[in-house]
């Protein structure tokens, strides 16, 4: 990447660049920069910064955008720090974590909306490629919580059919993890949001499913040192979707756009 | 057919028309464009230009993206892009061949 092309792109507004800037910048690149590009790029930012604030108070539609982008951004931002907190303190307390598996629910439900506001936002652009890795993740958020609450409800005993309820939760945990690497890579692709936090929820969630599963490929940790390895898999897996959902409110944060426009 | 009406572009309404012009080829990404536009002007047009006469096509419904094919993402005419060019050119068409008939009655 070129520096004087990646500085004139960053003069634009962020929402221009959410929409624009990848391609933009491929254009840039594409040739030696001119004096006559580097005016005509200043002129078409501040284009952009006049004709987006002309949008932004007549558009519903963009309205709408930014408060997904927002929405999924806070959601994503709890949902992690709740899913790691709840699943941690659940597995250390055993019985006694009844407060605290209900905040892992909550995580849950947290992400599920974390996952349908940003993939709205990510949407705009690659409507198929997105909602495709909707569906995995978002099935798994619910199945989850249901299990919770049949785990609440009647404890050890049968939930569904022959399951009982930590089997419903289990099944549902491993599709919301899986879930979350495709919808990581699909963030990845679209440019929309933090390649490098879309990087390590993919890493985070392929670690954790071998060791959510118990498989025997894992069977070279030391079993003390196995809890320290989930927890520290965990652990990435909820900062990868903080560090989405931070970059996500970054995006729509105003302040951050008044520094950009005075860079 | 007044929605196949040019809609104002204030000072981006030719490179707009140049970039409409360049996509009755084909769908074109950003750089193709800019080159297409260069080859048959014989001026250069900037990417700032470019892109915030491509925005306001967009915005209108006169021109659509593609999917992206690496950073390149291309573009193509919609219908409406196609009436409203179709009209735009033709109105110039006929305007040049006024100027051109008045030249020939005060030349000849």
């Amino acid at each position: 990447m070129r520096p004087a092309a990646s500085v004139l792109v960053r003069v634009y507004p962020a929402r221009w660049r959410a929409r624009y800037g990848e391609e933009f910048l491929g254009v840039l690149e594409e040739r030696p920069l001119g004096p006559f590009d580097v005016v005509d790029v200043l002129l078409g930012a501040l284009d952009a910064h006049l004709h987006l604030r002309g949008l932004g108070a007549a558009s519903e539609h963009r309205k709408g955008f930014t408060m997904t982008l927002r929405l999924g951004g806070y959601a994503a931002i709890a949902g992690g720090f709740l899913f790691f907190i709840g699943l941690a303190a659940a597995s250390a307390l055993g019985d006694a974590g009844g407060v605290f598996i209900l905040m892992f629910a909550a995580g849950a439900a947290a992400l599920l909306v974390a996952l349908a506001g940003l993939s709205a936002f990510q949407a705009r652009r690659y409507p198929k490629l997105v909602w495709a890795a909707f569906v995995l993740p978002a099935i798994g958020a619910v199945v989850t919580i249901i299990g919770v609450l049949g785990m609440v409800l009647v404890g050890d005993g049968r939930f569904v059919g022959q399951w009982s309820a930590w089997y419903v939760w289990s099944f549902g945990l491993m599709a919301l993890i899986i879930g979350s690497a495709m919808f990581a890579i699909a963030t990845y692709l679209t440019h929309s949001l933090s390649r490098p936090a879309a990087i390590v929820l993919v890493v985070s969630s392929v670690a954790l499913v071998p060791v959510g599963m118990g498989l025997d490929i894992l069977s070279f940790i030391p079993d003390t040192f196995a809890p320290i390895a989930m927890g520290i898999c965990a652990l990435a897996f909820s900062l990868g979707w903080i560090a989405l959902g931070v970059s996500a409110v970054r995006l729509d944060n105003p302040g951050r756009l008044a520094q950009q426009g005075a860079n | 057919m007044e929605q196949s009406r040019m809609p104002e572009l204030g000072r981006f309404a030719e490179p707009a028309l140049l970039i409409l012009v360049s996509l009755s080829g084909g769908p074109k990404h950003g750089y193709a464009i800019m080159g297409d536009v260069e080859a048959g002007t014989g001026r250069p047009m900037g990417p700032g230009t470019l892109y915030a006469a491509l925005a306001r096509l967009e915005e209108r419904g006169l021109v659509e993206a593609l999917p992206p094919v690496d950073r390149r993402r291309p573009y193509r005419l919609t219908g409406l892009g196609s009436t409203v060019l179709a009209d735009q050119l033709r109105d110039l068409a006929a305007f040049a061949a006024l100027g051109l008939r008045r030249l020939e009655g005060a030349t000849g």
